[in-house]
C-alpha cells in the first residue's frame, strides 16, 4: 500500500474517532444510567407495591386519565383517518388486482402489529410525554425533588410509578382503541366506495389472519412501549439536577431517545416473530 | 432535658454544589441535643443551607459522617427506607418560598406528609391537623394554590407542612429574612412557643436548628449560637459568648454592625 495513503487514512480514522468518541461514550453513558433507573424503579414498585395507597392510587388514576383518556379524541381522529388512508385503501387496491383474500394478511401485519402500537405510543409521547418532562425538570431544577425527600417521600415511588404506570396503561388501551376504529372505519370507507366484501368476510380474513402469537406480542409490544416511554421522560426530567434553561434541551433528548427506543423494540419483536 | 444528641456531625466537609472543587464548609464537628435551640448565622453563601440539607440528608458530605438521631445517614441512600424513618423525625424548611408543590393546594400541601406515612384520606388528614391550621392562621387560605400566596405565606404553609408529623427536630432555613413587623412577631412567637412546647405543635419542646443572615432578630430566642465564615464553622456557644466574640470577624457583619 502507498505509505502516503496509509497515513491518510490513518489520520482520517482518528479524525473520526475523535468527532465520534464523545458521542459514544455519552450514549454508553445514558444506557447504562437508564438501566440502573429502570432498575431503581422496578425495586420501588416491587419494595412498595399496594404502600400509601390513599396516595399513590389517586396519582396512578390521574396519570392514566390524563396519558390515556385525554387523548381519546384525537387518537379517535388518527383512527378514522388511518382507517381511510391504509384500510379503505388496502381493501380497495386489493380487489383491483384480485388478491382480496391477502388484504386481512396485509393489515395485520402492517397496521395491528406494527403501526398500531407505535402511533398509539408517538401519540401519548407528542401530546403528554413532552409536557412530564417540562414538568419534572422544573420541579427538579425548582428543588421539589429535594422536598418531596425531605419529607421522606420517596420520589421514585411518588412522580416515577404512578407515570410509568399510566403511560403503559394508556398505550395499551390506546392501540386497542385505535386498532377497533381504524379497521371498523377503514371498512366503512370501503364499503361506500362500493366496495363487494361483507363485514363477516373482511372481519374474517382479519381473524384467520391473526395467529395466537399475535395476542401476547401485542400485549408484551405496547406495554413495553408505554413502559419504556415513561421511564426514559422520568429519566430525563427527574436524574440529574437540570438548571431551568436545561429542560427544553431534556425534552428535545427524551423525544429523540424515545422515538429510538420504541424502534429498537419493534426490531426486537420482529425478530421474536421470525424466531417462533 | 435529655442530653442524647440529636444531631452530631463529625470533620464534615462539604462541597460548593455548583463548583465541586471548592470547599463552601470544612471541619464541621457539632453536637445538637435534644430541646436545644441553635442559631447558626453567617453571611449569604457561607454554606448554611446546605449545611442544613447536608443534615437531612439530601446534600452529600464530602468526607466526615453525620448522624441523626443515632443513626449514620448514608453518603450514598442505599438504605432509602431507612432514610425515611430519620426523616418523618425531622422536619426542614426551605429558605425563600419553602418550595411547596405548586399543582397541590394548601391543604393537599400540608397534608402530603400524613397521606402519604399514614395513608389518611385528606379529609382524615385535615381532621388531624386542624389544631396545627389554627396555629399557623391558614385557614383561610387551604383551597389556595401556592402560586396565589404571597412569600410571607407560603413560607407559613410550607413550615406547616414541616410540622405535620409532628417532628422532634426542625431546622429552619433562613425563615426571618425578607418579613413584615407583623409576620416576624408571628415567627418570633412561634419560635418561642416551639421551643418551650405547645400543644398544637405536638406538646413537647422541639429540637430547632435556625440559620439567619441576621442575628438580631434571634439574638435573644436563641440557647446556643454557631458562625459560618469563609469556609470555618465556629461555635460560639451561648449569648453572652456572641457578645464577647463580636469583635471575631464574620461576627461584627451578622449583628448588623456595618461600620
Amino acid at each position: 500500500m502507498d505509505p502516503l495513503t496509509s497515513t491518510f487514512n490513518r489520520a482520517e480514522v482518528r479524525k473520526l474517532g475523535l468527532r465520534f468518541a464523545p458521542a459514544l461514550i455519552e450514549t454508553i453513558e445514558t444506557v447504562t444510567h437508564l438501566a440502573a433507573f429502570t432498575l431503581i424503579t422496578l425495586a420501588t414498585g416491587w419494595t412498595r407495591f399496594g404502600q400509601n395507597s390513599r396516595v399513590i392510587r389517586p396519582r396512578t388514576l390521574h396519570e392514566i386519565y390524563r396519558s390515556g383518556v385525554q387523548l381519546l379524541p384525537i387518537v379517535g381522529f388518527l383512527g378514522i383517518a388511518l382507517g381511510v388512508v391504509f384500510v379503505g385503501q388496502t381493501l380497495a387496491l386489493m380487489q383491483q388486482v384480485g388478491a382480496s383474500g391477502f388484504s386481512g394478511t396485509l393489515i395485520v401485519t402492517v397496521f395491528i402489529r406494527e403501526l398500531a402500537p407505535l402511533t398509539a405510543g408517538l401519540v401519548v409521547l407528542a401530546r403528554v410525554g413532552t409536557a412530564t418532562v417540562i414538568e419534572l425538570g422544573t420541579a427538579r431544577a425548582l428543588g421539589e425533588v429535594e422536598a418531596l425527600e425531605a419529607l421522606g417521600v420517596d420520589p421514585i415511588h411518588y412522580l416515577v410509578l404512578p407515570r410509568v404506570v399510566g403511560f403503559t396503561t394508556s398505550v395499551l388501551c390506546l392501540s386497542l382503541y385505535l386498532i377497533l376504529l381504524t379497521l371498523t372505519s377503514g371498512y366503512a370507507f370501503a364499503f361506500t366506495r362500493g366496495l363487494k366484501i361483507s363485514p363477516t368476510e373482511f372481519f374474517g380474513s382479519i381473524a384467520l389472519a391473526l395467529s395466537w402469537l399475535d395476542f401476547p406480542v401485542l400485549l408484551a409490544k405496547t406495554t413495553s412501549f408505554g413502559a419504556v416511554i415513561g421511564l426514559i421522560i422520568c429519566y430525563h426530567g427527574l436524574a440529574r439536577p437540570l438548571a431551568l434553561d436545561e429542560v427544553g434541551q431534556a425534552t428535545t433528548r427524551t423525544v429523540g431517545h424515545c422515538v429510538i427506543a420504541c424502534l429498537l423494540l419493534d426490531a426486537l419483536f420482529i425478530a421474536l416473530y421470525l424466531f417462533l | 432535658m435529655s442530653t442524647l444528641p440529636i444531631i452530631t456531625l463529625d470533620g464534615v466537609r462539604i462541597l460548593h454544589p455548583h463548583n465541586p472543587k471548592t470547599s463552601l464548609l470544612n471541619d464541621v464537628s457539632w453536637q445538637v441535643e435534644a430541646g436545644s435551640f441553635w442559631v447558626v448565622a453567617g453571611l449569604q453563601g457561607s454554606g448554611k443551607s446546605a449545611l442544613l440539607e447536608t443534615i437531612a440528608g439530601i446534600r452529600p458530605q464530602a468526607s466526615g459522617s453525620v448522624q441523626l438521631f443515632g443513626e449514620t445517614i448514608p453518603v450514598r441512600s442505599d438504605d432509602a427506607l431507612a432514610l425515611t424513618e430519620i426523616r418523618r423525625r425531622m422536619g426542614l424548611l426551605f429558605k425563600g418560598n419553602g418550595r411547596l408543590f405548586p399543582s397541590l393546594s394548601v391543604l393537599e400541601n400540608l397534608a402530603l406528609p400524613r397521606c402519604y406515612h399514614r395513608n389518611e384520606t385528606l379529609s382524615e388528614a385535615a381532621s388531624d391537623l386542624a389544631p396545627l391550621i389554627d396555629y399557623l392562621e391558614l385557614d383561610g387560605l387551604l383551597e389556595q394554590i401556592p402560586s396565589h400566596l404571597g412569600s410571607s405565606w407560603s413560607r407559613r404553609v410550607a413550615l406547616g407542612r414541616a410540622l405535620a408529623q409532628q417532628p422532634e427536630l426542625i431546622l429552619l432555613d433562613n425563615p426571618l429574612s425578607g418579613l413584615d413587623t407583623t409576620q416576624l412577631r408571628w415567627w418570633r412567637n412561634f419560635l418561642r412557643d416551639a421551643s418551650r412546647g405547645h400543644p398544637a405543635l405536638g406538646g413537647h419542646p422541639l429540637t430547632l436548628v435556625i440559620t439567619t443572615d441576621e442575628l438580631t432578630p434571634l439574638l435573644p430566642l436563641g440557647h446556643q449560637f454557631a458562625l459560618t465564615h469563609a469556609g470555618r464553622w465556629t461555635v460560639l456557644g451561648d449569648r453572652a459568648s456572641v457578645h464577647t466574640a463580636r469583635s471575631q470577624e464574620g461576627v461584627r457583619e451578622i449583628l448588623g454592625e456595618i461600620h
